[in-house]
């Protein structure tokens, strides 16, 4: 009987984790190839999700596209949001008052603090502690009541307009978040402890994954990740909306690993309560924070801008560009795990299989291993991947 | 760490900015790797990082435009390089040996695009264009792709 078909399990083992998880943010596959434990070398596969956002944004006007580009993630919308509506400002030149750039900081703050909460609770899963991954996201829900009580959405706040917000805070509203905030405090405080102390957590997450300094700015990684090596970058430097007035301590920690990372999203996430509470004390009322709508321009001149915000997993960049006309001619959105996950496949290598959920989700997705073969149809010359478990029901 | 606008302006052809407060310098498309090449020596591996790399197409020119968006380190000034390919045949070196950190971007401007950076070897299509588009060997971002 002639062979056509050739079961593969190498002694390199190629191990693929991705592209669907029900814990992993953005549908990716690493390409894992194992010498026993020992990981040698790693992939990235992209491509899964890919939704043509860029394109879909040449088609639609200014004023519409503030509503795609929120869509582009779930967790960060706001961010996304207003690193476009600044770009559009830039562009049509337009400046919001400073009461409608201190809600916008309150927005993302929030935003920043529930993003941190949620991927210190999955790491926390990840890890095996599925309680704590529980008290986090309870707590986290604080946080979307906060976002909630601004934006009127827990989740997509389409918060943002050109020359300012949708919704201004009352003075009802501004205590009922200074309460959650007031109350999210002390617990967050037990999380860090919790975090720095427990022998497990230290074990799973210390020395592993290590990014050295120099590795940072060579494959472009941000945020956290490039904060939690010593590399002190933050957009927020730039003083953008009211990150120029608003005072804040860029977290760096130079440990280097997984915990590290970990650890500068904990000690944000306080200095965010804190940049809420003050934004909260110290609200200016030199204008109106929601412009009105039917007096925005309805020509857009010829321009072009860049703006970069700190969003919570890093530097996120629009690139925004018109010619004059009702749709931008090109609008470029570089997110930070663009960075962050697409050139980190050399920080893998040396550790071994189980470590890999543990650096990735330290880089802020989340991912977990499938166990596959290699399966080669010789005479298409075809490579497929087959569950281990599936092999017993014979090759089709 | 001398300024970057000095180190490149032998190689600069003009320079203009854009909001807010970056500074555009447009170099020959043939320079690139060597303006890379003597920034990163002048900033050292640790001043500076590739941030962004945005391809545009102009078919009304035939041309499209690759900008390089750099950020030094630790003052976080960005700077953008600028330079014009020529739309029929856009070809420009990879900075990839340079600057690892430039591959999410060249891929996706290959894959998006058709901008071809020659060296690097792990540009392909499907980076992140789905297969029926991918097939039909059109480039989405061209304007003239019927995507």
């Amino acid at each position: 009987m002639a062979v056509d078909k050739v079961i593969e399990i190498p002694v390199s083992l190629e191990v693929p984790i991705g592209p669907q998880h029900p814990a992993l943010h953005e549908p990716v596959m690493l390409k894992v190839y194992a010498e026993g434990e020992e990981v040698v070398k790693v992939e990235v596969n992209t491509g899964y999700n890919h939704r043509g956002i860029e394109k879909l944004v040449e088609k639609n006007s200014f004023y519409r596209n503030i509503f795609i580009v929120s869509r582009v993630c779930g967790i960060c919308n706001i961010v996304h949001s207003n690193a476009y509506v600044r770009a559009v400002e830039q562009v049509m030149g337009i400046e919001p008052p400073g009461r409608a750039k201190y809600l916008r900081v309150l927005a993302m703050e929030l935003e920043r603090i529930h993003s941190h909460m949620i991927i210190n609770a999955i790491m926390a899963e990840v890890l095996g502690y599925d309680t704590l991954f529980m008290y986090i996201m309870r707590d986290r829900e604080k946080v979307m009541k906060a976002k909630e009580i601004l934006t009127g959405n827990r989740v997509l706040g389409d918060y943002l307009m050109v020359g300012g917000v949708r919704r201004d805070l009352s003075e009802v509203d501004r205590e009922r978040i200074k309460d959650v905030l007031i109350k999210l405090e002390p617990e967050v405080r037990k999380y860090i402890r919790v975090f720095e102390e427990d022998e497990t957590i230290g074990k799973r997450l210390r020395g592993v994954g290590v990014v050295k300094p120099k590795d940072v700015t060579l494959h472009g990684l941000v945020g956290p990740t490039a904060r939690g090596s010593g590399v002190n970058i933050d957009a927020r430097r730039e003083g953008y909306d009211a990150y120029g007035e608003v005072p804040f301590n860029i977290i760096v920690r130079s440990d280097m690993d997984s915990w590290s990372r970990m650890m500068v999203r904990w000690h944000e996430t306080i200095e965010s309560i804190n940049m809420c509470k003050y934004v909260l004390e110290n609200l200016p009322s030199d204008g109106p924070a929601v412009p009105d709508e039917t007096k925005l321009p309805r020509k857009f001149p010829v321009g072009e801008a860049f703006t970069r915000v700190e969003a919570p997993r890093g530097e996120l960049t629009y690139y925004v560009m018109s010619d004059g006309r009702q749709n931008p001619w090109r609008v470029k959105i570089r997110t930070p795990s663009f960075n962050n996950i697409i050139n980190s496949g050399f920080s893998y290598i040396g550790y071994t299989i189980a470590d890999v959920p543990v650096i990735l989700t330290s880089y802020d997705p989340c991912i977990s291993c499938m166990e596959r073969a290699i399966v080669t149809d010789l005479r298409r010359g075809e490579k497929k991947y087959v569950r281990f478990k599936d092999l017993n029901r014979g090759l089709k | 760490m001398e300024a970057l606008s000095e180190l490149v302006k032998k190689y600069a052809l003009t320079t203009y900015s854009m909001k807010p407060n970056r500074l555009v310098i447009e170099i020959p498309r043939d320079r690139v790797k060597e303006v890379l090449k003597a920034i990163k020596e002048g900033c050292g591996d640790t001043g500076i990082y590739v941030s962004t790399i945005v391809g545009t197409d102009f078919p009304d020119k035939k041309q499209v435009r690759l900008d390089y968006y750099l950020v030094t380190h630790p003052d976080d000034n960005v700077y953008v390089l600028r330079t014009w390919l020529p739309r029929e045949d856009p070809k420009v070196d990879s900075i990839l040996d340079l600057f690892p950190g430039a591959l999410s971007g060249e891929c996706e401007t290959y894959d998006l695009l058709g901008v071809v950076f020659e060296g690097n070897l792990f540009i392909r299509r499907e980076f992140f264009v789905p297969t029926d588009v991918a097939s039909k060997e059109v480039f989405p971002l061209r304007k003239d792709s019927g995507v």
